[in-house]
């Protein structure tokens, strides 16, 4: 076989072996194999450039010791250094005569004689060596020179392969995690977890894989950046244990992490404390934390201690000198940080790292605004719930003293007839006894009828001072704008209107006079009153709430708050009965509460009015008088 | 001779104060319900209204309001059997308000002390 047609052969290989699988370092090794077999020499080495730390790795060989594998070369140390870093071939029988070779036991070059060595040339600078070692001093044929520059051209092109595949690998995991932390995120509403997730998968997960991560919230009251949580081993020895532990749950990691609920194990952390103990001042140019914030952007810092924004004390506490941190933005509000650091392991934060971590942090993001916007639905329900609890309550105990009030009024008009006319029995008995001479009969008749109207008198009085005892709840009142309470009220109702397509519309008149008033009680009666119109308006519709100053009577004047909605109104046999405290008790929805309203309303001086017309709507009017008047009668 | 119209549902208790009313001197004439009050005034005015609140159809607060706005500042007298309305910022249009009772003589108080003042004023 000739020169050139060994020489085609191994090309016609090594294109073979390059096409045909896309696992870089078996490629690698497949070609070196036929390298050295079908060249006839005595070893053959790749080595590749690594990004991270720049030096040459040694990534695939055939004829070396195990050793080898070790080497790491600077670009420019040694032939293989000064092939990568001028980019041209070198070929030397005798490598170690010349001045440019460095001696690497490892290798055990002093068995070889010659060496080639090609760089792996892609644009600048190369992407590494091949190297082929003969232990028989040789010269190397320009035929041969020319088949290992393009094989090297070969590998170049695998590389590139690799790279495009290793980078779509990334950014497939990258968008299987953020999928996964998404759905985590969403179906946990509890802060604390969301938020346990998002930094576990920071520093645990294959995403970040930052040793450790804090979290900082702004805290509005001593505008300061509180540390809330921290994660990461509390030393080198619990980062080796937790490193092994994790690497047997590779593959369903972010499933683990999930699903665990020892979220006590993190709270106790010695880390989570620490970080739970820091707190720093939210001022301009004064600590890097702060500065994340104000400026809305990332930092990577890489050399703590020559960096104006961190102190030393900073860099003491966390001990390190190489970290990075994000701001967690939602809706274009900065709510916090997060810092990441490698104290363990050391690893460069690249920027691909702080650009993943920058994704994460929108996540973390919305869990925070996710479970503030959660409790606080819950603090307004169970504030809708408890008034509630008080209205049925109150209501009845007005049932009853409505109940009191009613049957003393029904007694009471019969005994002002039989009283009064004993009274009057007794005055003409005695008129008549007078006139007449044989009297002792009707004298005792009087007497008769004085018992009667005096036990009448005891009976008015018992009535009165029941009433009196049962006139419920004293007053708390206060000057207050109607229209304030009125919008405190509606508050409550927001997410309510929304979700049932409620159209409020308000018109509230400015500047009306200062009413003295039970705010606590009003409110009671608007947020009854605005519930019972949310019942009716389950299809949705309008509310429309008007306040006014009017006249009555043309007497006094008086302000009205009227409270109009479209739910059709209420049937007439209900209607009749809104005001029925027995009756309203037993239908919940429609009417709830309105006796209670009225007693309310009543008891500040006012009235309550409600127009329902059926087919449209409800319309309540409560009209409230400017002054308390309570003693008006006095004068 | 000063008249006085008395509105109330209870058929006794008109019949009690027409009787006490007309022995102290007054012209009394008697209504059952606020609309039959009203229809009264058409004809003629008295000088002074007692008007029981609670009735059946129009209660007494709204003939009230229905006397003031239509026939003028006529002397009002509520009447109820207890103080509730009292606090009714709209009984506070009326010129006196009086808790039913069997002893009339705070009610007779009334009504003098309120011919004085208009006799003064």
């Amino acid at each position: 076989m000739t020169e050139s047609s060994i020489s085609l052969e191994i090309l016609q290989e090594v294109t073979r072996i390059a096409n045909s699988t896309l696992d870089l370092d078996e490629t690698l090794q497949n070609i070196i194999q036929v390298i050295k077999n079908k060249m006839h020499m005595d070893a053959c080495a790749i080595y590749l450039i690594d990004e991270s730390d720049g030096l040459l790795h040694l990534k695939a060989s055939m004829g070396l010791p195990d050793d080898a594998k070790r080497i790491n070369l600077k670009i420019g140390q040694g032939v293989t250094g000064w092939v990568a870093q001028q980019g041209t071939s070198l070929a030397l029988s005798e490598a170690m005569q010349d001045p440019r070779f460095v001696y690497f036991p490892e290798i055990e070059e002093e068995k070889f004689h010659s060496l080639l060595s090609v760089p792996i040339l892609a644009d600048c600078p190369p992407l590494g060596v091949i190297n082929v070692h003969s232990v028989e001093k040789r010269m190397f044929q320009l035929e041969e020179i020319t088949v290992l520059e393009t094989i090297a051209g070969q590998v170049t092109g695998c590389l590139r392969n690799a790279i495009q595949f290793h980078q779509n690998q990334m950014m497939l995991k990258e968008t299987r995690i953020l999928y996964d932390i998404s759905l985590a995120v969403q179906s946990t509403l509890k802060l604390e977890h969301g938020l346990w997730v998002i930094l576990s998968a920071i520093t645990m997960g294959e995403a970040g894989g930052f040793n450790r991560a804090m979290l900082f919230t702004i805290n509005d009251k001593t505008q300061c950046l509180q540390g809330i949580m921290g994660m990461g081993p509390d030393s080198q020895e619990d980062a080796v244990r937790i490193w092994t532990e994790l690497d047997k749950k590779r593959g369903s990691l972010l499933d683990w992490v999930i699903k665990e609920t020892q979220s006590d194990l993190i709270r106790n952390s010695k880390f989570n404390s620490f970080v739970c103990g820091l707190s720093y001042p939210l001022n301009p140019n004064d600590n890097v934390l702060s500065e994340t914030v104000l400026q809305k952007k990332p930092f990577n810092i890489t050399h703590a201690k020559e960096h104006p924004l961190v102190s030393q004390e900073f860099i003491d506490a966390l001990g390190v000198d190489t970290f990075a941190t994000v701001p967690l933005i939602a809706h274009e509000e900065v709510l916090g940080v997060i810092l990441v650091d490698n104290r363990y392991d050391q690893k460069r934060i690249t920027e691909e790292n702080l650009r993943f971590l920058t994704r994460f942090t929108v996540y973390a993001s919305w869990v925070i605004e996710n479970s503030r916007l959660f409790s606080k639905l819950l603090d307004t329900n169970r504030e809708l719930l408890s008034m509630k609890e008080q209205l049925v309550q109150a209501e009845r105990l007005s049932a009853l003293g409505e109940m009191a009030a009613e049957v003393a009024h029904e007694i009471k008009n019969p005994l002002v007839s039989i009283g009064g006319f004993a009274r009057r029995l007794k005055d003409k008995m005695n008129t008549l006894s007078k006139k007449r001479e044989d009297s002792d009969e009707l004298k005792s008749a009087a007497n008769y009828s004085e018992i009667i109207s005096n036990e009448v008198e005891r009976l008015e009085r018992l009535l009165k001072n029941t009433l009196i005892y049962s006139k419920s709840g004293a007053l708390e009142t206060e000057e207050c704008q109607i229209n304030k309470l009125i919008e405190e009220s509606l508050y409550m109702f927001k997410s309510g209107f929304f979700e049932k397509n409620i159209n409020l519309v308000t018109q509230f008149e400015e500047d009306l006079p200062l009413l003295n008033l039970d705010q606590q009680k009003i409110k009671q009666v608007l947020i009854n009153l605005v519930y019972n119109s949310l019942e009716s308006l389950s299809m949705g519709g309008m509310l429309k709430i008007q306040t006014y100053l009017e006249d009555y009577a043309q007497k006094q004047k008086m302000v009205t708050v009227r409270v109009e909605d479209t739910g059709g109104g209420v049937p007439q046999d209900i209607f009749e009965n809104i005001f029925n405290p027995f009756f309203t008790t037993k239908h919940s929805g429609t009417g709830l509460g309105l006796s209670i309203c009225r007693k309310i309303i009543e008891n500040h001086g006012g009235s309550i009015r409600v127009e329902n017309q059926i087919g449209k709507g409800v319309t309540v009017y409560l009209h409230l008088p400017l002054q308390m008047g309570l003693d008006y009668y006095k004068n | 001779m000063k008249s006085i119209l008395v509105v109330d549902d209870e058929q006794n208790i008109r019949f009690l104060y027409k009787e006490e009313l007309e022995d102290d001197g007054y012209k009394v004439s008697v209504a059952a319900t606020g609309e039959e009050a009203l229809q009264k005034l058409d004809n003629s005015i008295p000088d002074l209204i007692i008007l029981d609140i609670k009735m059946p159809g129009m209660d007494g607060i709204e003939v009230m309001r229905k006397i003031k706005d239509e026939k003028g500042d006529i002397p009002i007298i509520l009447c109820s059997a207890y103080g509730r309305y009292k606090q009714d910022f709209r009984a506070w249009a009326s010129d006196a308000y009086v808790v039913k009772s069997a002893d009339l003589r705070e009610l007779k108080l009334t009504i003098k002390e309120i011919f004085n003042q208009r006799i003064a004023g």
